[in-house]
């Protein structure tokens, strides 16, 4: 006779197990590149300013 | 020694609140490690009291935060098998997993006085794995991205739902892209078992890089 194989993927109520994600992705590599060298930049200029005004 | 269920003192919330805490610092320690950011946007930190590095990056740590918070309703009420820090190539293909799996005891048996000290001394060994994992891994190749996976139930997404981030960061169920890797080499790194958590982390690393 024909037997039911259990899947045990599926709980007996039917919940199945899933995979979920985010939609959204995280920030690129590349525009995290960016906010470093502007960070940087903005840093350098703050510091020639602090020495400017000491002098 | 006192039992208590899930249900005395909001156990799933403590619990859920530990290691949402300890999966952050995990996560940026993950992406430090494996070098998908710039070094430059990583700051020293100490964390369990070991050191660790965070990003400084305000988009990349809340997007890490937004993750989180959707998956914490998860771990509260026990729905999450695992949470998985894939890393992915340009190809959008998986060439690293970083897999949390975790089960929590339906009874537990505590003196609340060592507790979380002790958990917190496995959750630092774990860091500390993570911290020196590169040495067992193969470089990735350049332009690596990451995402984060939650293995859940259908039912228990309602849970997500609820929350109120949810509608600014919604979720998908992964397709087949997204989580298969062929014949990945397995290289298991920590494994703890505490009163109120057991959890085990081991990579899954794709043969062929590049």
């Amino acid at each position: 006779g024909h037997t039911e194989q259990a899947n045990p993927d599926q709980s007996p109520a039917g919940d199945k197990k899933i995979i979920l994600l985010p939609c959204k992705n995280p920030p690129s590599r590349g525009c995290v590149q960016l906010w470093l060298q502007a960070r940087k930049q903005y840093e350098s200029l703050q510091k020639c300013g602090r020495e400017s005004r000491l002098r | 020694m006192t039992t208590i269920t899930r249900q005395d003192l909001n156990f799933g919330q403590v619990v859920a609140d530990i290691l949402c805490e300890f999966l952050e610092v995990a996560i940026h320690l993950i992406l430090y490690v494996r070098e998908v950011y710039p070094s430059g946007i990583f700051q020293k930190r100490k964390k369990y009291n070991v050191p660790v590095q965070m990003s400084c990056h305000p988009e990349l740590n809340q997007y890490i935060q937004d993750t989180l918070h959707c998956v914490k309703p998860l771990i509260e009420k026990n729905d999450a098998e695992k949470v998985v820090v894939v890393i992915t190539d340009k190809e959008h293909r998986p060439v690293e997993r970083f897999v949390f799996e975790i089960s929590q005891p339906p009874l537990l048996s505590i003196s609340s006085d060592t507790l979380l000290s002790h958990v917190e001394q496995l959750l630092r060994a774990f860091l500390l794995k993570i911290s020196v994992c590169d040495a067992v891994l193969i470089n990735n190749p350049p332009g690596c991205s990451f995402t984060v996976l939650v293995h859940t139930r259908d039912a228990a997404t309602r849970n997500m739902e609820k929350v109120q981030v949810i509608k600014d960061f919604p979720w998908i169920v992964a397709d087949e892209q997204e989580v298969h890797m062929q014949e990945p080499r397995l290289i298991p790194l920590k494994t703890m078992t505490s009163d109120i958590v057991k959890m085990q982390l081991y990579v899954e690393e794709r043969a062929q890089k590049s």
